[in-house]
């Protein structure tokens, strides 16, 4: 479970001062899949490093399966993110003369070397990201889409509790972009991760179970799919 | 589009007859507009039936005059207060709104916000229903859900720049 309390980041360069995030309050169960939408500049993907641990807020608490980052240093801060999230980004990230073997695998050097059974769980997520024959390719020969389906596995490679998304199908094109949600979405099912999307586009937030309306650093509005009203749905669209 | 609404609007404003009431109402109304004497007539019957409106005397040209009851008033914010969900066949959010800018009705914004809540439902049990869709193989009604997101954006985008507006 994921536990924000009065979060508040403000960003100082000199004299200038840009107040963020102004008092966030989030709890997010474990197994949902949250998407946050938003105008650019609202604060959505400072939301996200926060969560992640790779900044830290001015003020406010964030508790993710009991552990409290305001209390971490830095290295604890590293350790926490490899064992509990997964990243994924808008333009990928991807290391590009790697491959895409190397790339997801990246993550698991940091804590180790790769042993038969490390090596084992990235031909199954190669194959669950339907890209089973193309761990000897290099990246930068791969479509956006493919490349996004890397990140994705690289992403899950640690098996996060927690994966965060920033715009995660931003560069894609609709039907590409559907494949990926798909796949977000399938791994939110069957592992019951937890999933936090931010995206601006209403056809990438449609597939979560919440969605939370960001406005000027703060949450404006939220509204939750629920299986009942959905029945009801189904009715209306079938009459 | 509701008559029923939109003369209540009117007479929240102020008092009035039968013939201005068809004038405004399709003002209102905008384009969509025309309407036959006889649907206000009705409607006016029935509001009265209900208690919504009173007659209210007659003017120095001997026609009738209406004016809204205080339940009335409460009918009418009761259903601006009420967001509309898509596939409503029977309400409009853009009337809606109209009718609230009519009678300057100060709860704006929470008619604003309840809508945006609702174009999300919408939109998570719309690409739900897709997806259970497009796994049957259904390729047109995919696309006709498709549409409808599209048409849910565009609502979306266009509160967000009422609120803009509204903040400057
Ligand atoms: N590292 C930073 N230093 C200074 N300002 C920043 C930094 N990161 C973000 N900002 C500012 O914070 C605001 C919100 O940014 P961001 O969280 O990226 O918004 P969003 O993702 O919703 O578009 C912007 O005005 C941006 O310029
Ligand atoms: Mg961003």
């Amino acid at each position: 479970m994921i536990k924000v309390r009065g979060l508040n980041k403000e960003f100082i360069q000199g004299q200038e001062r840009t107040h963020v995030l102004k008092g966030v309050d989030l709890t997010v169960e474990e197994g949902e899949f949250v998407a946050v939408m938003g105008p650019s500049g609202s604060g959505k993907s400072t939301l996200l490093q926060l969560l992640g641990g790779l900044d830290i807020p001015t003020e406010g608490d964030i508790v993710i399966n009991q552990n409290k980052l305001s209390i971490m240093s830095e290295k604890e801060r590293t350790i926490f993110r490899r064992k509990y999230i997964g990243f994924i980004f808008q333009n990928y990230q991807l290391l590009p003369t790697l491959t895409v073997e190397e790339n997801i695998a990246f993550p698991l050097h940091a804590d180790g070397s790769l042993t038969k059974e490390k090596n084992q769980t990235i031909l199954k997520l190669l194959d669950s990201v339907g890209l089973k024959d193309f761990g000897q390719k290099r990246v930068n020969l791969l479509s956006g889409g493919q490349q996004q389906r890397v990140a994705i596995a690289r992403a899950l490679v640690n098996s996060p509790s927690v994966l965060l998304a920033d715009e995660p199908t931003g560069n894609l094109d609709r039907n590409r972009a559907e494949e990926i949600l798909g796949l977000i979405s399938r791994f939110n099912r069957e592992k019951n991760q937890t999933i936090i999307m931010v995206t601006h586009d209403i056809f990438a937030a449609g597939f979560a179970d919440r969605i939370i309306l960001f406005k000027d650093g703060v949450i404006d509005q939220e509204a939750s799919r629920k299986d009942e009203d959905y029945a009801k749905y189904l009715a209306n669209f079938m009459a | 589009m509701s008559v029923k609404y939109g003369i209540l609007t009117l007479l929240y404003r102020q008092k009035n007859h039968g013939y201005e009431l068809k004038l405004e109402l399709e003002s209102l109304l905008g384009i969509k507009g025309k309407i036959n004497p006889g649907q206000i007539y009705t409607t006016l019957d029935r509001l009265i039936r209900d208690q919504f409106v009173l007659a209210a005397g007659t003017d120095d040209q001997d026609r009738k005059f209406y004016e809204i009851t205080t339940e009335g008033k409460k009918e009418l914010e009761i259903w601006l207060l009420e967001p509309v969900p898509y596939h409503s066949a029977k309400d409009d959010f853009h009337f809606k709104w109209s009718c609230s800018r009519t009678i300057g009705f100060e709860q704006e914004q929470k008619m604003l916000d309840q809508q945006k809540a609702m174009i999300m439902k919408d939109v998570m049990d719309l690409t739900k229903l897709k997806t259970e869709i497009l796994l049957q193989g259904d390729e047109s009604k995919y696309l006709l859900i498709n549409g409808s997101l599209l048409r849910l954006e565009a609502d979306l985008n266009w509160i967000h720049q009422v609120e803009n507006r509204n903040r400057s």
